[in-house]
């Protein structure tokens, strides 16, 4: 069989071990099909989305309510974004339970985080677009929230809403960010993640002397799996946008609505349970930046994991990552339980 | 002392050039992102014939948004605008409750619960000599 380009992103042979599901959860290359499917169903909308406050809300019910199939291209995007968080998370703790993430990596492990920081403000700017009545209250805390950093607060609130008041100006701002001036750094880093894999020897497997086991498959069997993936995904998103659609509300114009109890979308119910307990810019701001700090310099703070190690779920040498890295994920679970 | 060959000054220049260049053209699209068009922000809201607001009357002024109360004081009006992060206050027992993070006031303003730290502003109002209600928002 002759190799086709998509043959060709692959290297010849990877190790069979590390190849496995059980190994990369598929998580990596579910996130790369999922920002693919982000794209295409991002560009259909974008021929019915008006940015335009007074518009906008009334945009997205006609793409829900009356265009063609608009439901689904809706909703396959909604649950897409959804899972690119829950899957970007995945891949997060698999490089690190399986200490994936030491030199030459720690680069790559950069790149990585910029991707998953991205990701979130994506899916942020993305809720805020509906511009129903549910979105002002996050809209508001979360830019005001950029108010309280002493120096820079102001001009960051400035270069977010782009006017006074978030629920009448932020809307082309948060627009531009999400269609435009998040989505090509995406691209870009997207692109040079996957290239760092390669360049950095592939997916992390012990030396060759080390390894218990040499065998290797060739590209045909990795990208026949992927394929597989990919239809098992894409499936599971259509289910998933037939049976639960996406939030929608009234449209929001002139004054907010006011409600008994505001919530933040899903995946900053946590930020928001942090908030409730005390000095916004403490629990908003640096709280949050130090369990990011926290994540970032793992490959840097701890002691790099032995090579015998690289590549195994659970080793012993990087104990230390594990456990941080599950305090945390523990942490903003439960958080985000105990928010309600 | 080490002296700097030509080749070496002038990559140092080069290097020095282009990173100066670079930081401008940063520090103008920074700005450029920064506008924020001349407020339309109202520093005043004319609420029309003070006799629409009879004694003892508490009335929701939703577009500033504030409580205009009128008592035997005379007219008063309270922000609804949460000191914490900015939501907009709910009239609840013994007086408001935020929607966003659970602080709570009492009639007065004053904080009965975090994470709120301020109370709730207490805007100028006026009856102007036409007899119209005005609310200063911004005092
Ligand atoms: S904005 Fe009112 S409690 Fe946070």
């Amino acid at each position: 069989m002759r190799p086709n380009f998509f043959h060709h992103l692959h290297p010849p042979t990877i190790p069979a071990e590390q190849a496995r599901w059980r190994h990369t959860l598929g998580a990596g290359g579910t996130a790369v099909f999922l920002v693919l499917v982000l794209l295409v169903t991002g560009i259909l909308e974008m021929f019915y989305y008006v940015p335009n406050p007074q518009e906008a809300a009334l945009s997205v019910q006609r793409i829900t309510y009356h265009v063609p199939y608009g439901w689904l291209i809706r909703n396959l995007h909604y649950w897409a974004a959804q899972l690119l968080l829950i899957f970007a998370s995945l891949h997060l703790l698999r490089v690190v339970f399986t200490a994936a993430y030491g030199p030459p990596r720690r680069f790559n492990y950069l790149l990585g985080m910029g991707l998953f920081v991205l990701a979130f403000l994506l899916d942020f700017t993305g809720y805020i677009l509906r511009w129903d009545v549910e979105v002002c209250w996050p809209l508001v805390t979360g830019t005001n929230l950029l108010k309280t950093i002493p120096l820079i607060g102001d001009f960051l609130f400035r270069l977010a809403v782009g006017g006074e008041n978030a629920c009448e100006s932020a809307l082309l701002r948060f627009y531009t960010w999400h269609i435009f001036a998040l989505t090509l750094p995406v691209v870009i880093l997207g692109v040079w993640h996957a290239f760092r894999v390669r360049r950095d020897g592939g997916i992390a497997v012990p030396p060759p002397a080390l390894r218990p086991n040499p065998e290797r498959i060739s590209r045909f069997e990795l990208v026949r799996r992927e394929v597989q993936a990919m239809l098992i995904v894409g499936a599971a998103l259509v289910v998933l946008s037939v049976l639960f659609p996406a939030p929608i509300a009234p449209a929001m114009i002139g004054q907010p609505v006011l409600t008994e109890e505001a919530r933040a979308p899903w995946f900053f119910l946590w930020v928001q349970q942090l908030l409730k307990w005390g000095d916004p810019f403490v629990f908003g701001v640096l709280i949050p930046f130090a369990i990011l700090l926290a994540l970032i310099l793992i490959p840097y703070i701890f002691p790099p994991p032995a090579p015998q190690d690289v590549g195994r779920w659970f080793p012993p040498s990087n104990r230390l990552a594990q456990v941080v890295i599950t305090l945390i994920a523990v942490f903003i679970l439960v958080l985000t339980l105990v928010n309600r | 002392m080490s002296t700097l060959n030509r080749r070496d000054f002038l990559k140092l220049l080069t290097g020095g050039l282009l990173t100066l260049s670079g930081m401008l053209g940063l520090g103008a699209i920074l700005r450029f992102l920064s506008y924020t068009p001349e407020t339309v922000r109202r520093s005043q809201f004319d609420l029309g014939p003070a006799d629409r607001y009879p004694l003892g009357s508490r009335t929701l002024i939703a577009s500033i948004p504030a409580l205009l109360i009128h008592d035997e004081t005379g007219f008063r009006a309270l922000s609804l605008v949460c000191t914490h992060l900015g939501c907009t206050v709910e009239t609840a027992e013994g007086g408001f409750a935020c929607p966003c993070h659970g602080s709570r006031f009492d009639p007065s303003g004053q904080v009965t619960r975090g994470p709120a730290g301020a109370p709730l502003a207490w805007l100028r109002v006026e009856v102007n000599e036409a007899g119209n209600v005005i609310i200063y928002p911004e005092e």
